[in-house]
């Protein structure tokens, strides 16, 4: 085995100084994935930095290139089920593997949301992420909607990797990839200070395939460093990535073998054994990835419940191309909505799509295809049952292979039914048609698809579709208002992290800030199995340590229901408490809040001890009141306090009675203005 | 002769009423507690020897319901009654009904409440003592009859409006304009018909920047009348007292000479017996004191004076009562030490709003230099009813750094009030502020320095985290994985 440089690629290195050290290295390097993709590919992004972070003091060992461990659909998913801020993960990684590169995926103008970003949200965001290395792809292989992502990684002196989306069909050509590497060539002045990744998302390259491309590649721009990110799904990985390594790509992509399941990357000991058989160096501290690989099975088995229900590999990948990340939630979703029945048909509707609407399965573009042929699908399946099922794929099968897309060629009736397709596809879809997510690789569909999609409006819309970047299109935001929009929503000013939480993702941001204000830093310390169960058994006990100090809190007894509410006993550091848990079939006592200007509240808790004024006596609905005129008075521990009519108007409606005790911000009442 | 006191029945709840029954326990005297209905299981019956139930909720039914208070003590054959402080404690006319009934009032004579706890009165004394005091009017009726006094005296804005009869904040409205007066003149007299059952109104001058100093003293049947020294007690919020010092800083020797023998003086002249406080309100640029009012019983601050002079002022109120003639003189008062009083009040520290409900958990960290008066226990109910003070927190050392020390490190490790909010995070940030530090502050520190006060507060707690840990995991205990996971 050869001896390499320890710690080869560090935080702080110049990208020149990367791109140098890869182009001379005598054999390849490993981007592990562990902490991401494969969590996302076979785990629905479900895996705990609890439990990962155990995993870093191993990668500091282990020589790795990078650790993917950012980005992609775990952003999401931590702030909205895991309750983890991803801010906070890279401070916990930093902290516990400081010489480890660490690596993020990023949509080029979705960044880490499902929508395109206007350039100032871009250059904000990406502005104040400590990420190293920078993976960035484009759905469309639309190289220009790179440009700002671009332009702030490498302004940062951060290594830019921007990827070409892979697929194997007819029209995805030597020629074509060529074209897509000049335009990122282009875009990154030259090769000296990037990594170009092919990102073969679905698991669908071959090996003859592969050599082929990175040596047309390598071929064309001799010192550009390649790395090939590939899933597992079609079971030809190992082959795949050996054909690459050859061709002459320098990083591969590639996870604990005890993480592997089926549609993430390839295990990582093997990848290194089967290389190095081959006559290929590997960069990888063998004796740590095998702590790691070890490490791994301490804790995996708490997340059995996240893996698909959907188990082996699926080599018709090759032509429905679901990507692995995608492979489970759809497949869980499928599960939830009761039509799993339905996959295969859906996976072979896909097939035939994505040679009507030409992209790469990958987000957004994987979710759009997912809800458009799932929507169809299920279309069929309500309205006319198995039957329909087949039909439908039996006219698109016609359409694609036998009368090869041409429209024309179907007959009347069938072509009536095309037209009705795509009527329900959802917004993104018909959004995806407009260009709103840049242009298509292989140009626009044919006019029959703008037709089903927009009915009768179709010529308008046609002329609404935009041939530029959505960067050109769209409107800076105003970053000011957004930020006191969400201080309004908090009722407190936002940390820049929380900020930015909600650029990405406005409804799951709040509810992350009020998970994390309610339960604090509850995701952080809680083993996987207390997280997701609880406490089980009277004497079960949680132990962790929090701000230096150690806490134990054990069950004492959970009580059974009653009307709603189930009283758990605990003792926290040996203390008795009692918690009171409402059941979702608790009975909420409404209490109205005050909210509009003409809805008057309560300045504080207190007893409304008097309604009126005593010059004028009480107060009635109907009865005309003046501005500053007291309404009502409340009393809390002996002091006053005066309730005013804020304008001239008339009383619509007294929402309490005399001495009710009432809740600061409770409805009073409700007066019309005059 | 000695009157005989074997059992007193304390009129009181909470705070006063416990501290009355600490007294009392020392000098092998037994007590009654009184109680309304909300206040059946609270802190202070436990402590007393008997608890009697006295009425309803309101205080009009219960701790202010006189008639009902002197049958219950003659009937649990009480000698003496102590009214503490608030409710009945300056009623002139209910210690004369204790007197009358036969029982021993633990206070100043009826007739002395009487001309003291007229406002108006009081200043006239005064004037005729020679004790400087503040431009004002008396028996005000209505808003005219303030404004006529405004322009022959020259008086601009802001004046302030306070019952004849008050004390402790209530009662007591600040008027910045000409549009604010009618609405404050109406509160003030609804909140002292209710607060003392007087409406009785004055109006003064208001001192802006001015600090509020007070001298306690006390005085037997024999004709001594000395002075404990004095306690500074500006910091205030809406005219609430929330933390008390002894001595004041920002007296010297001269100045604190004069004013405590002016103290001493005024109550000669009254000829004041038991315990009782002069204030008077300090203008710190001209370096001038004026009489504000007299104290005519306990006062809830009077424990950082028992921590400077070690002398305990419940049990010499008890011995006057008793006829004792104090056995010791004026030049044996030797405080030697810093003390300071922060009072915990169920209140949103921001808002000041109250916060009443169950104190869930009370855990009090005790430790060098702490005195702590509690008016409750942990599981105990705070009913909205009544005051918003529950505990005093109070620490002495040798100088005001070594107090403030004490002071912080109660605050701020361990202390662990659940349930309800308290005012903690704010005392906190006024003792850790700088202008505190140095002693330089006024009345308006707290309304002046709001917004920073709260930017001081500190925004999480190890233990409150925990807790919320523990609450996530009494949650998903009970109700098992959810829907988002």
């Amino acid at each position: 085995m050869k001896k390499f440089e320890k710690k080869m690629f560090r935080p702080g290195m110049k990208p020149a100084e990367i791109v140098n050290k890869l182009r001379n290295l005598d054999g390849v390097a490993i981007t592990c994935t562990g902490m991401r993709d494969a969590g996302q590919s076979d785990y629905k992004n479900r895996h705990r930095i609890y439990d990962l972070k155990l995993l870093a003091p191993y990668y500091e060992e282990m020589n790795l290139f990078s650790s993917e461990c950012h980005g992609g659909a775990r952003w999401h998913v931590g702030v909205m089920n895991r309750k983890e801020d991803p801010f906070e993960e890279i401070e916990i990684l930093r902290e516990r593997m400081p010489s480890v590169m660490l690596q993020t995926l990023i949509r080029e103008t979705n960044l880490f949301g499902y929508r395109p970003y206007p350039k100032n949200v871009i250059e904000y965001v990406v502005q104040r992420v400590d990420i190293d290395v920078w993976r960035c792809f484009s759905f469309l292989n639309d190289v220009r909607n790179m440009r700002a992502v671009a332009e702030v990684v490498m302004k940062r002196g951060r290594l830019f990797q921007p990827a070409i989306s892979f697929t194997q069909s007819d029209w995805t050509t030597n020629e074509y990839y060529l074209s897509v590497v000049k335009d990122i060539v282009d875009l990154c002045a030259g090769t000296d200070e990037i990594v170009l990744c092919i990102k073969d998302m679905a698991g669908v390259g071959s090996p003859e395939r592969i050599s082929s491309l990175v040596d047309a590649i390598k071929q064309k721009y001799p010192d550009l460093v390649i790395q090939y990110h590939r899933h597992a799904t079609d079971g030809l990985a190992m082959p795949a990535l050996l054909a690459a390594a050859k061709a002459g790509a320098k990083v591969l992509d590639a996870e604990e073998d005890s993480l592997t399941r089926f549609y993430g990357q390839a295990p990582i000991l093997a990848l290194q054994a089967y290389l190095e058989e081959s006559g290929i160096n590997v960069l990888l501290d063998r004796e740590m990835a095998e702590k790691a690989v070890q490490k791994v099975r301490e804790w995996i088995g708490h997340y059995e419940w996240a893996e698909s229900p959907f188990k082996g590999f699926d080599h018709t990948v090759t032509s429905h191309r679901m990507p692995g990340g995608a492979f489970p939630s759809s497949f869980e979703q499928a599960e939830k909505g009761g039509f799993l029945h339905l996959m295969p048909a859906i996976l072979k509707v896909m097939s035939l799509y994505n040679k009507i609407v030409k992209y790469f399965d990958v987000t957004p573009g994987s979710q759009i295809t997912w809800v458009t042929c799932s929507g169809i699908v299920n279309k069929y399946a309500k309205e006319k049952g198995e039957a329909g099922v087949q039909h439908v794929i039996d006219l698109l099968t016609k359409l694609v292979e036998e009368k090869n897309q041409n429209f024309k060629a179907m007959s009347e009736e069938e072509q009536a039914e095309l037209l009705k397709l795509f009527a329900t596809a959802p917004g993104d879809f018909k959004n995806l048609l407009l260009g709103g997510y840049g242009r298509l690789p292989m140009g626009w569909p044919d006019e029959w698809v703008y037709r089903s999609a927009f009915g009768e409006e179709w010529k308008e819309k046609l002329k609404e579709r935009k041939e530029v970047s959505p960067l050109e299109q769209l409107k800076d935001d105003n970053l000011d208002q957004i930020r006191n929009d969400l201080a309004d929503a908090i009722g407190r000013k936002p940390t820049e992290e929380e900020f930015i939480l909600y650029l990405m993702h406005p409804k799951d941001a709040l509810g992350i800030i009020e998970f994390r204000e309610q339960y604090g830093d509850t995701p952080l310390v809680l083993p996987t199995n207390v997280w997701r169960e609880g406490l089980k058994n009277p004497g079960d006990k949680v132990e962790f340590i929090l701000w230096g100090q150690p806490y134990c809190i054990e069950l004492v007894s959970i009580g059974s229901e009653h009307e709603g509410i189930i009283h758990v006993v605990m003792k926290v550091n040996n203390k008795t408490r009692v918690y009171t848990v409402e059941t979702p079939r608790a009975k909420k006592v409404e209490i109205r809040m005050a909210k509009g200007p003409e809805e008057i509240g309560a300045p504080i808790n207190g007893n409304l001890w008097r309604i009126g004024n005593p010059d004028r006596g009480a107060i009635k609905v109907g009865d005309v009141v003046h501005k500053g005129e007291e309404i009502a008075n409340l009393e809390a521990m002996k002091m006053e306090n005066a309730i005013l009519a804020p304008f001239d108007g008339v009383v619509k409606e007294i929402a309490v009675k005399l001495n009710d005790s009432v809740q600061e911000g409770q409805l009073l009442f409700v007066l019309e203005k005059k | 002769m000695e009157n005989k006191i074997k059992k007193i029945l304390v009129a009181n709840r909470g705070v006063p009423a416990v501290r009355i029954m600490h007294t009392c326990r020392d000098l092998k005297i037994s007590t009654v507690a009184i109680y309304s209905t909300p206040d059946r299981l609270s802190h202070h019956v436990m402590v007393a020897d008997k608890g009697v139930h006295i009425g309803e909720a309101p205080p009009i039914e219960s701790y202010l319901n006189k008639e009902k208070i002197i049958d219950t003590a003659l009937k649990e054959k009480a000698d003496a009654i102590h009214p503490g402080w608030g409710f009945l404690a300056e009623n002139a006319e209910f210690a004369q009904m204790v007197k009358d009934a036969g029982l021993i009032w633990i206070g100043p004579e009826p007739a002395v409440i009487r001309s003291m706890g007229d406002k108006i009165e009081a200043k006239k004394i005064a004037i005729r003592a020679n004790v400087p005091t503040i431009p004002g009017i008396s028996d005000v009726k209505d808003v005219k009859q303030i404004k006529e006094w405004m322009k022959n005296e020259q008086v601009t804005y802001p004046i302030m409006i306070k019952a004849s009869a008050g004390g402790g904040g209530k009662g007591m409205v600040k008027v910045e304009k000409d549009s604010e007066l009618a609405g404050a003149l109406e509160q003030a007299r609804s909140e002292a018909r209710k607060a003392f059952d007087d409406d009785k109104l004055l109006a003064e001058k208001y001192i802006e920047r001015g600090r509020h100093i007070e001298v306690q003293i006390v005085a037997d049947m024999h004709g001594n009348v000395y002075h404990l020294c004095e306690r500074e007690c500006t910091l205030q919020r809406r005219n609430q007292k929330i933390i008390e010092e002894a001595p004041s800083p920002s007296l010297n020797d001269n100045l604190r000479n004069e004013i405590c023998f002016t103290a001493v003086r005024l109550m000669r002249e009254i000829g004041y017996t038991t315990a009782g406080t002069v204030e008077f309100i300090f203008d710190s640029e001209t370096q001038k004191f004026y009489f504000l009012e007299v104290n005519t019983r306990l006062q809830v601050e009077h424990g950082v004076t028992e921590l400077i002079t070690g002398l305990d002022i419940v049990e010499l109120m008890i011995d006057v009562a008793r006829g004792k003639k104090f056995c010791f003189k004026q030049a044996d008062v030797h405080p030697n030490r810093w003390a300071l009083e922060v009072r915990i009040n169920a209140e949103d520290p921001k808002t000041f709003a109250p916060s009443f409900g169950t104190i869930t958990r009370l855990q009090i960290p005790q430790g060098p230099g702490v005195r702590i008066a509690q008016g409750v226990y942990e599981g105990a109910d705070i009913p909205p009813y009544y005051d918003s003070l529950f505990m005093l927190l109070l620490t002495a050392g040798r100088n005001r750094d070594s107090a403030i020390r004490a002071m912080d490190r109660t605050l701020s490790r361990n202390l662990r009030i659940e349930g309800i909010k308290t005012i903690t995070p704010l005392l906190l940030a006024i003792i850790r502020h700088k202008a505190f530090q140095a002693g330089n502050f006024s009345t308006k520190f707290i309304e002046n320095h709001m917004d920073e006060l709260i930017s001081m507060f500190r925004v999480k707690d190890a233990q409150d985290e925990a807790l919320k840990i523990a609450e996530y995991v009494a949650k998903i205990s009970a109700l098992g994985p959810q829907e988002w996971m």
